[in-house]
């Protein structure tokens, strides 16, 4: 039997969810975490009833009615689907708005189970729920619920209760008295339905109106002047505790592991091993892969504090702060929340831009949410600041406020484009904040580097098996003399696009075939650079410059200079994201033009930020111009025209749309 | 009068929802904003507003706590 789990945003469907299935989706304190449904089995434990029970996590919705896009994932699955029982998640600490929906779902002939979720908030609140007298009215079982504690939260008896009612099939939806009226007319009659039931069942000894210290907290949180200090506050700590603090000093740890696992397998194999088996066992898969895993440490401190910061509460209220400025661009304030998730990882970013209602801003959000540097540039901006610029932390800060300049510009340009001036509203609920929970947030860490080891152990390994062998052989399968990489298959390749990037700065095969190798997973870049420069140790780069005296080893190796390395970094961080990222994209912007817009806009943007930085940096740097320069300037101007050519259109056919739903 | 002209910790009952668009009036209904409905003004934040409707607090902005009648 399959039992579908529906109920109002935020009342914590998905946390119920992971607690019955065992599964570790996403969770977060704001309305709209889950775009997708999920499935899962019951666990065994929970489930005595002997039935095969199947549970379907859909996204959170306020009404059956066909009101909103939103909603109607929701309403299509019950629908065309008809689980065998709903298991109706009621926030109890907001009774009167969740039973509105209750009421509309007991009317579609499909066993109801409510769980009376988050009691011990409601218990907390000294608000009391007669759950007895609400089962009688609603003629439905009612179950209270702690979803987000491991024991005695009531969820072996709401499983029970679903299996029972699966059998039984005798519910009845209550008596509403529409009196003959349709539409909204009766919807309001359904709501002064649920007044009366919530009059009956529920004791609230703290009018839900009256101040509270939250609201407190909010006037400064929120607030015009300290909002957005605060917000680039939170944001400082959470990046600097990853990459600054702790990250980068966990990381050398693990960094001297490698080290030694390498030098044990090498020692291992001996001498006799064939040089081009031992170059791809050490070089292309342990160097390759390792230096990818090394930054993991990195990576997980980031989905950490990112886990914290989304179970707090503060995610809704970041989005009222930015409101005020994303209306300038285009955006909504909504628009903030897909760009601190794409800090993680651009993928579910771009996926949380569904919440967003207004079509253009959805779009537009999901095109420049992958400008924020994700988890897996980490390791490219950690390599370049540590190898050229002595690892200050201001190389990566800048890089996330150059995220942000683009996204603002980029927003404006996007909206001349697109000619819309209308106006759009906003409307965003604001959750109670909580003390985030450490236990879930190291779920949430365990689960997402579980994927980013397999990520590097597959598509990374073999990319860097790939890229080893490729630059090991020629085109007539010789093995390729060290002293002579150019002459390998992977160097003929890359050379002629290497020639596109020469007015960047970074006219080298092995940049090029890095900058490649990244559309498939941006870690590839680091990983293709360890390889086509075999170096190994990425992470210990201060030892390394140490030893080789001011400009540093690897600064040496790689054969470009300190501008060259900075407009390779600007390039790889804001051209097109990965492919499983382009493809979340696709998927949101849902518009082959609008799609294809996106791309061509991601690699203008790259190209002429990398431009930009490499000739005005060399020379400020040099007083000469870097080469290439007619070329590039071709090539930004012939960008620069395409875009205004664009905006220009765009101010033409304006025309003045009514205002819109943001929510 | 709208609900951007009122005072900070009132409760007003909503007269009407000045329609701007459908689906806007449509969202709002379904979070049981309608007419008879009690709000209650928790916060005034320069453009935005915090208010109260069944037992939830949300943020708007001055442009939607204009469109609200009370």
């Amino acid at each position: 039997m399959r039992i579908a789990l529906t109920g109002n945003p935020n009342s914590g469907k998905t946390t119920l969810f992971n607690a019955i299935t065992g599964k570790i989706e996403h969770v977060g304190n704001w309305a709209g975490v889950t775009v997708e449904m999920k499935e899962g089995k019951v666990k065994p434990s929970l489930n005595k009833s002997g039935l095969q029970m199947s549970v379907v996590d859909l996204p959170g919705a306020y009404s059956i009615s066909p009101y909103t896009k939103e909603e109607s994932v929701t309403r299509d699955y019950i629908t065309n689907e008809r689980p065998d029982v709903i298991v109706n998640i009621v926030d109890s600490t907001n009774l009167s708005r969740s039973i509105f929906f209750t009421t509309q779902l007991l009317e579609l002939n499909i066993p109801v189970v409510i769980a009376l979720n988050k009691s011990d908030l409601s218990t907390k609140k000294k608000t009391m729920i007669d759950t007895e007298l609400l089962s009688r009215l609603l003629q439905c079982p009612v179950v209270s619920t702690i979803s987000t504690v491991s024991s005695k939260n009531g969820l072996e008896k709401l499983v029970s209760e679903a299996a029972r009612v699966s059998q039984t099939k005798d519910q009845e939806p209550p008596k509403i008295n529409f009196s003959g009226t349709k539409g909204k007319k009766a919807d309001v009659r359904r709501f002064e339905f649920v007044n009366e039931i919530v009059q009956m069942v529920e004791k609230r000894e703290i009018d839900s109106a009256k101040q509270t210290r939250q609201d407190k907290a909010d006037r400064i949180i929120a607030s015009p002047w300290f909002g957005i200090p605060i917000f680039i506050g939170v944001i400082f700590v959470v990046f600097s505790i990853s990459q600054a603090w702790v990250g980068p000093w966990l990381a050398g740890i693990l960094g001297g592991w490698i080290d030694a696992f390498y030098g044990w397998v090498q020692g291992l194999m001996g001498s006799g091993v064939n040089p081009v088996v031992s170059a791809l066992l050490l070089d292309g898969i342990i160097g390759g892969v390792g230096a990818v895993i090394g930054f993991l440490p990195l990576i997980m401190l980031l989905f950490f504090s990112l886990a914290l910061l989304e179970d707090c509460g503060y995610m809704a209220r970041v989005a009222v702060i930015m409101d005020r400025y994303f209306k300038k661009i285009g955006l909504s304030g909504r628009s903030i929340i897909p760009m601190v998730i794409g800090t993680g990882c651009a993928v579910p970013g771009i996926m949380a831009s569904r919440t967003i209602k207004d079509e253009r801003q959805r779009r537009t959000t999901a095109m420049l949410t992958p400008f924020m540097p994700c988890g897996a540039k980490l390791p490219i901006i950690a390599l370049f600041a540590g190898i050229f610029f002595g690892g200050q932390g201001w190389i990566g800060t800048s890089m996330y406020f150059l995220g942000i300049v683009i996204i603002a510009l980029g927003g404006l340009m996007i909206r001349k484009m697109n000619g819309d001036k209308s106006k759009s509203h906003f409307i965003i609920e604001l959750p109670e904040y909580r003390i985030p929970s450490v236990k879930r947030a190291l779920l949430s860490v365990m689960n997402r580097s579980k994927a980013f080891i397999i990520k590097a152990g597959t598509i990374i390994l073999i990319c860097n098996a790939l890229v080893q062998l490729l630059q090991s052989f020629n085109w007539q399968f010789q093995v390729v003399a060290a002293s002579a990489p150019e002459a390998s298959i992977l160097a003929s390749i890359a050379t002629p696009l290497a020639v596109v990037f020469i007015p960047l700065g970074f006219g080298l095969w092995q940049f090029a075939a890095a900058a490649v190798t990244g559309f498939i997973a941006k870690e590839n870049v680091v990983g293709t650079l360890a390889v086509c420069f075999a170096i190994t140790n990425f992470i210990n780069v201060e030892e390394l410059s140490l030893a080789g005296g001011a400009a540093g080893d690897v600064s040496v190796v790689f054969g470009i200079g300190a501008v060259a390395a900075l407009s390779y970094l600007v390039f790889n961080l804001f051209t097109p994201p990965c492919f499983a990222a382009i493809g979340a994209m696709r998927s949101e912007i849902g518009s082959r033009k609008w799609f294809f817009g996106a791309i061509g806009f991601q690699l203008g943007m790259g190209y002429t930020l990398a431009f930009l930085v490499y000739q005005i940096g060399t020379l400020a740097t040099t007083g000469e111009l870097g080469g290439g320069f007619v070329g590039g300037l071709i090539a930004v101007v012939c960008i620069v025209g395409i875009v205004s050519y664009l905006m220009i259109r765009g101010g033409r056919k304006t025309v003045a749309k009514p205002a819109k739903l943001s929510i | 009068m709208s609900l951007s002209n009122g005072e900070l910790r009132e409760s007003y009952l909503i007269k009407a929802i000045e329609s701007i668009d459908q689906e806007m009036t449509d969202f709002l209904f379904s979070l049981g904003f309608y007419s008879g409905q009690k709000v209650t003004i928790i916060s005034k934040l320069a453009s935005n507003y915090i208010i109260n409707v069944r037992d939830a607090r949300y943020s708007i902005d001055k442009e939607l706590a204009q469109a609200i009648l009370v």
